[in-house]
């Protein structure tokens, strides 16, 4: 089953098809990575199947109904989507951003309530920002901002939650951390999570699917261990490589083959 | 301390900054619109000003002065502020950009544009000049709003297109001066500097009662703006309604501008400032438009007190206002590409 799924799906822009006839279904409750070179359509894809950009073709469901027919609120409460470079306006701090997150959960009369703040500070503590709550975003490094973005999409609190690229600008430990903090959400709530990742060896070993994309279309998914082989790395990224276990987890790791 | 207790002082800390800078603005706001109907020839004491102001009791010279000549000043000065500082900080949030009031992206001149054609061309004076000035902001707002929508209005495109219309339209204006008599040309050049000084009482009352309306509604609308500063991509995921709100919003900033303009000429950088004066004090809870609004009011009231008695003759409103603008303004230029925040 799949809340959240796609059928014959294309997007673009102006005149130019990026995905063009996709089907995917996002598994719940689990974590699935999708991986591509760049500009494949990683993040239109994201972008489409949160109801941010329209379809040109083919429909997007979220429990069983098409995105469109829905409003941008309904799905907020259920959906929330990082994108990949956010704006966060001048001056603003660490608390007010997070805080933001609660936005769908609140109306125009019904502010800031118990269960907001229980939810900011579940997601301030979850990201390991609680210490930087009165800093204004713009004097923080890029790996405690991107943390900070991340804080905001969990206090959104849904049950279904698009990452693009959270972990650029992370160190490894940081980029280790975040992926545990996504497995953990994923095994404390179900939380059904999609992370567009460039790191095939953490993909591999934190996520539960795969989905290879190529010129906007899908090449390959399933678990990682059938998935990413040396054949679909030279297909995918034109890299030609060894994939041997992890010598940890045994899921697949890629090393570039001797030039 | 645990993160919950941080968290609560944190918004507690900004919530009381927030209540106590705009309640604070809110009072020197008014303090400079009773004292703006103390000072002058005649002088009098603030109690007289109310008692007059509220009818608590008659007296035909003060209330001659005060109601007659003072009052339709003061009030000029506090709604047109209002309504120029609300306004302001909607378009600089909107469009994520320090420069971009409503002067600097074609608005005002597009007001201008229409008021001197009507004086030049038209020999039109009064109500019909700020009907004229009314119809041409908004008229300016939407050929800048169609020209800069392509996949939604993008905040950098809106500002270069808006800076080009302006611009535009002021090669016109200075056409039309070269095509004016002299009288109609003095007139239009005291037009076009601003003054509280030369409203008209059914434009005031319009503008009050428009104020009355919008003013709320911008504090309503802040939720919604709050979310898009934050980039379409996120205030979509967040669920606002992207395009329908700020559409809203810019109505609201749009209106209020063109009433202003229609009311007093376009008195230049009120609105650029106020915003960025109001988010020093009000510090991690910027943005808030109350405060911009009553910002806006105090700068205006202040700025035609020093015209109006400061001055070795009474200049108008603008003069003071671009006096006081003009450096604000290099000094934005000067800094903000070093800040990154250029667009
Ligand atoms: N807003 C836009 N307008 C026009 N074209 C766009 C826009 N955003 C992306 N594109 C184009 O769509 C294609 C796919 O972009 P997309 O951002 O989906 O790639 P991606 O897979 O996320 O790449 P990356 O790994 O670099 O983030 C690219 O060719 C890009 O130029
Ligand atoms: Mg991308």
């Amino acid at each position: 089953m799949s809340r959240l799924r796609a059928e014959g799906l294309t997007l673009g822009y102006d005149q130019r098809a990026v995905v063009s006839d996709l089907d995917v279904n996002v598994l719940d409750g689990r974590v699935t990575a999708i991986v591509g070179a760049n500009a494949c359509g990683k993040s239109t894809l994201l972008r489409g199947l949160a109801r941010l950009l329209p379809p040109r073709a083919g429909t997007v469901y979220l429990d069983d109904r098409p995105v469109t027919a829905l409003s941008t609120l309904d799905v907020a409460k259920v959906l929330g989507l990082l994108p990949q470079s956010p704006v966060a306006p001048d001056g603003i701090t660490v608390a007010d951003l997070v805080s933001r997150g609660r936005y769908p959960h609140q109306g125009w009369f019904r502010r800031w309530t118990g269960d907001d703040h229980d939810a900011v500070t579940r997601a301030l503590d979850a990201t390991g920002t609680a210490a930087l709550i009165d800093r204004p975003i713009r004097q923080l490094s890029g790996g405690q901002r991107q943390r900070v973005w991340v804080a905001m999409a969990l206090a959104q609190e849904t049950d279904l939650l698009l990452l693009d690229e959270p972990t650029t600008f992370l160190d490894i430990a940081h980029q280790v951390e975040l992926l545990r903090l996504l497995r953990r959400l994923n095994a404390e709530s179900g939380k059904t999570i999609v992370v567009v990742l460039h790191d095939l060896n953490l993909a591999c070993r934190f996520c539960d699917h795969v989905i290879a994309m190529a010129d906007g279309r899908i090449v390959a998914e399933g678990p990682p261990t059938e998935v990413v082989t040396a054949e679909l790395v030279e297909k995918v990224f034109g890299l030609t490589c060894v994939v041997v276990p992890d010598p940890v987890a045994g899921t697949p790791m890629v090393v570039p083959a001797a030039d | 301390m645990s993160t919950t207790d941080t968290l609560r002082a944190t918004r507690r800390r900004r919530g009381l900054r927030s209540v106590t800078v705009t309640t604070a603005l809110a009072a020197v706001a008014a303090g400079l619109f009773v004292f703006t109907m103390m000072a002058g020839s005649m002088r009098l004491t603030a109690t007289e000003v109310v008692m007059s102001v509220l009818h608590l009791r008659t007296d035909p010279s003060v209330d001659f002065v005060v109601l007659g000549l003072r009052l339709p000043t003061a009030l000029t000065g506090l709604t047109v502020g209002l309504a120029l500082g609300a306004s302001g900080t909607i378009f600089q949030q909107l469009l994520r950009n320090p420069l971009a009031s409503p002067d600097f992206v074609g608005i005002t001149s597009g007001a201008g544009l229409a008021a001197i054609t009507g004086i030049v061309l038209l020999h039109l004076g009064g109500l019909w000049i700020s009907g004229l000035a009314l119809a041409g902001a908004l008229v300016a707002a939407t050929i800048m709003y169609l020209l800069a929508w392509r996949d939604g209005v993008s905040g950098y495109r809106f500002i270069l297109i808006g800076i080009g219309v302006a611009v535009f339209l002021d090669g016109l204006i200075g056409y039309m001066l070269t095509r004016a008599q002299l009288f109609e040309a003095r007139q239009a050049m005291h037009w076009l500097t601003g003054s509280v000084g030369q409203a008209d009482t059914h434009e005031l009352q319009l503008l009050s009662y428009a104020l009355l309306v919008l003013l709320p509604l911008a504090v309503l609308l802040q939720r919604q703006l709050r979310a898009l500063e934050l980039g379409d991509d996120t205030a979509r995921a967040l669920g606002t309604r992207t395009e329908a709100s700020r559409a809203a919003l810019l109505a609201v900033a749009v209106i209020l501008v063109a009433l202003a303009v229609a009311v007093a000429g376009p008195i230049v950088f009120v609105a650029l400032i106020a915003g960025p004066v109001a988010n020093r004090l009000l510090g991690p809870a910027a943005g808030g438009i109350a405060a911009a609004a009553l910002t806006g009011a105090a700068l205006l009231l202040t700025a035609d007190l020093v015209a109006v008695h400061l001055m070795p003759t009474p200049l108008p409103t603008g003069v003071v206002t671009g006096a006081v603008g003009a450096p604000y303004l290099l000094w934005l230029l000067a800094t903000t590409n070093r800040r990154g925040a250029g667009g």
